[in-house]
């Protein structure tokens, strides 16, 4: 599923969104980037409340085209403008982590 | 000269100090541990520091005064003063920024002020437990622009530092980093580590430390020897 396509089913709120065509075939959710590091799959979008730009850095070593921060977190300056310059979605959502996982899972057919 | 120092300590003001954590215990065990420059940092609060700097003078020891901050990152940084109304009023906004949630002693243990001679003289209500709203870089700036030390403080601890929750180290100014175990096994930015005690209770009282090479046994002193990198480790 496209990361634009993933937005607009959840209908969460765009913060960024550089490379709308890019393609989302799983998710992770962590807060800690220590483990999104060592254990998110290549393709994934990351579930997290970790609204910092080192997020950016981590989403773009591994591959995650997109960043859905839960519990109404929001973005920095600096973070997305890392976003923009690294081609990766920022969503924003009042849901929580749980939640979005669940959402975000169903969408991929994953559960 | 060389001085011994230990800048990571915690009070019974701190939920997960021990209620036997006096400042005045800390620093007359410090003392006897050959402690030259201490500090006390208690958890988000600086309410333990007035008592703390008395004890200091009657030790003969250097004392520092402190909080280790939770960041909204959950990442613990050390934020040291040379003066202790600075660091009262650092405290103040500190306690200020945490999320409006009372402590449950039962579950996270007391919050206790104490003066010189440990007598009970409060006990904050406010939960220390939570994170401050401000993030690891803002804090980091304000702790600067206070002419006070910010440290990221366990950045080797699979939790609450800042390789565990962040990945890895932002490019910011630090002042130094403080690590559980040296030589640490990543990238340090060109920053001088320290060693700190980080004790709960009083047996871990001088457990960590680390030496410093500096004309003053001072708090300008120490700001030397981390920026001139004259920081050694016990052999």
């Amino acid at each position: 599923m496209t990361v634009q396509n993933l937005g607009k089913a959840l209908e969460y709120k765009t913060l960024v969104m550089p490379n709308p065509d890019a393609d989302i075939i799983n998710g992770y959710t962590s807060d800690l980037l220590s483990d999104v590091m060592g254990n998110a799959p290549e393709g994934s979008v990351l579930i997290t409340i970790q609204g910092h730009k080192n997020s950016i850095a981590v989403a773009s070593l591994l591959g995650m085209p997109a960043i859905i921060l839960c519990n109404n977190r929001s973005a920095p300056d600096d973070m997305q403008l890392a976003a923009q310059k690294e081609g990766i979605a920022i969503l924003s959502t009042g849901d929580t982590q749980f939640t979005a996982s669940y959402r975000v899972a169903h969408l991929l057919g994953r559960v | 000269m060389r001085w011994r120092i230990d800048l990571h300590n915690h009070s019974c003001l701190s939920p997960c100090g021990s209620n036997l954590m006096l400042p005045a215990v800390l620093a007359i065990e410090a003392m006897d541990a050959g402690i030259d420059i201490l500090a006390l940092t208690d958890h988000n609060s600086s309410r333990n520091l007035p008592a703390f700097a008395e004890a200091c003078e009657i030790a003969g020891i250097s004392g520092v005064f402190g909080l280790e901050v939770t960041t909204m990152e959950e990442v613990h940084v050390l934020a040291l003063f040379e003066h202790l109304h600075d660091a009262m009023e650092f405290g103040e906004f500190i306690e200020f920024l945490l999320p409006d949630i009372r402590n449950v002693r039962e579950l996270f243990g007391e919050q206790l002020i104490v003066d010189l001679a440990g007598e009970v003289v409060g006990e904050l209500e406010k939960s220390l437990y939570g994170a401050a709203d401000i993030s690891f870089e803002n804090l980091i700036e304000e702790v600067l622009a206070r002419d006070g030390l910010a440290i990221p403080a366990h950045i080797d601890r699979p939790s609450n530092g800042v390789l565990s929750n962040l990945g890895f180290l932002p490019e910011v100014r630090y002042s130094a980093l403080e690590a559980i175990r040296v030589p640490v096994m990543c990238e340090t930015l060109g920053n001088s580590i320290i060693q700190g005690s980080d004790a709960h209770v009083i047996e871990h009282i001088g457990r960590r430390f680390c030496f410093i090479e500096s004309e003053r046994r001072d708090f300008q002193g120490l700001k030397d020897a981390l920026v001139n990198h004259t920081v050694t480790f016990r052999t």
